[in-house]
């Protein structure tokens, strides 16, 4: 058994037993992690209210090699995160960038992921009113291309064609835009220029300022999303905080 | 499947009751006389069909209504707001409320799929406009991010009553110690600190 002190973020915990936890971290180094904290729910437990979702800190944790679940020595926590749980949507969609990570990463360390949920949670706790509605979309597109999903922007997602500039045509079932020989005679969902601009931004994180979006604009990105992660990503397996989130607005 | 394995099965269902502990209570009660074993069958099967929640308040009550709801010496005016019927025990063991409470039935956790829709939130509005007076709704969801994410929910949905909406305080406990203290509940009892009566 070998102790290995990692900086750690919970993405979900839930009672086991009496008195403990099992606890579903994404780790620097040993990425995603189910561990049980001993006696988490005693009154005078030495992890206290450390290990409440979205919480940060340095995860100490004796591994054994091919076991599933390990045990969580301590959890020295830097950041609670407890701005997220004041406002619904923000709780929401740190909700669901957990969701993403439980159901789509591995035990593989995957830094560029930590990195990206950390700072996207940070962004989170601060975000209000339209920028929120633009953060939560933003936020889930970047998670889509570091889990690895990112759908084809440029070129056509069944030919390698390039996509001519402008509205284009968006095929969930392909994985991105489509030129125009391969969009004949289909029906799919026209992304009109500006919106293709910022899903471009949002999955190479290049986006400057925040743009303001219409209500019904904003809900065709949530739909798009919501259709293009449970399509590629969910494969037909639920996805209670991606849909919990949608119904939300 | 044998009568044991039935019961072994049932059993290791129950929170904190795994296999092991499991079989231990099926073979403790095959030793129990056959009296005490039928005790308890009848007992959990009137738990089962008389038990039931408390219309109003979704307490779990043996009646349509339960006590806290019936008893008129009870204030009409503030509403405690709890997690689950369990939770109302403990509040009233410390014997400070004496108002109406309300179980929501569980907590916002987008995670487990749970959304506004499933806790009991329309009731409590409801409930709160019916009073024809000024009425303090205390949201005693547990001090969770889930908890704290519910009670933000709810301040929001009971802001158009007109109610005062107050939180239960978070920090310290009673004959602590500070140095045994973890630094995030230390962090909210001085965050949530109060100036002291004159």
């Amino acid at each position: 058994m070998t102790l290995v002190t990692t900086p750690a973020i919970v993405l979900h915990s839930y009672r086991y037993g009496e008195t403990s936890k099992i606890v579903r971290l994404l780790t620097l180094d040993l990425g995603l992690q189910s561990v049980v904290a001993k006696g988490a729910m005693r009154p005078k437990s030495k992890f206290g209210a450390s290990l409440e979702a979205h919480s940060e800190g340095a995860a100490h944790i004796y591994v054994k090699p091919d076991r599933e679940l390990n045990t969580l020595g301590e959890f020295e926590v830097n950041q609670l995160r407890r701005e997220l749980a004041g406002n619904v949507e923000r709780f929401a969609l740190a909700g669901v960038l957990a969701e993403l990570v439980i159901k789509f990463s591995s035990s593989e360390p995957h830094p560029q992921l930590y990195v990206y949920l950390h700072s996207r949670l940070n962004q989170l706790c601060g975000s209000t009113g339209e920028q929120l509605v633009v953060d939560g979309i933003l936020s889930l597109w970047g998670m889509i291309r570091e889990l690895g999903y990112a759908p084809a922007l440029t070129e056509c997602a069944a030919d390698g064609r390039p996509v001519s500039e402008g509205d284009a045509p968006f095929s969930v079932k392909d994985g991105g835009f489509l030129c125009d020989d391969c969009a004949l005679g289909r029906r799919l969902s026209m992304v009109p220029a500006a919106d293709r601009r910022f899903i471009g931004h949002a999955i190479e994180d290049t986006l400057e300022g925040i743009p303001v979006f219409e209500e019904n604009t904003a809900a065709a990105h949530r739909r798009l999303l919501s259709r293009f992660i449970h399509y590629h990503l969910a494969e037909g397996r639920e996805l209670k905080a991606l849909d919990y989130w949608e119904a939300l607005n | 499947m044998s009568a044991i394995d039935d019961l072994n099965a049932e059993l290791a269902k129950l929170p904190g009751i795994g296999r092991k502990t499991a079989t231990r209570l099926t073979y403790h009660l095959l030793k129990q006389p056959k009296p005490t074993v039928e005790r308890l069958a009848s007992t959990l099967r009137t738990l089962a069909e008389k038990v039931h929640p408390c219309q109003k308040c979704g307490n779990m009550s043996e009646s349509v209504l339960c006590p806290f709801c019936v008893d008129p010496r009870r204030d009409d005016t503030s509403f405690c707001v709890v997690e689950e019927s369990s939770d109302i025990d403990a509040i009233e063991k410390a014997g400070e409320f004496r108002g109406r409470y309300h179980v929501l039935g569980g907590r916002l956790s987008p995670l487990d799929g749970i959304g506004p829709e499933d806790l009991a939130i329309d009731a409590l509005k409801h409930r709160v406009e019916q009073v024809d007076a000024t009425v303090e709704v205390i949201v005693a969801t547990n001090p969770s991010m889930e908890g704290e994410a519910t009670a933000t929910y709810l301040s929001g949905v009971l802001k158009t009553t007109g109610a005062l909406v107050t939180r239960i305080a978070l920090g310290l406990p009673v004959g602590g110690d500070l140095q045994y203290a973890d630094a995030v509940t230390i962090g909210q009892a001085m965050a949530a600190r109060r100036k002291m009566p004159e």
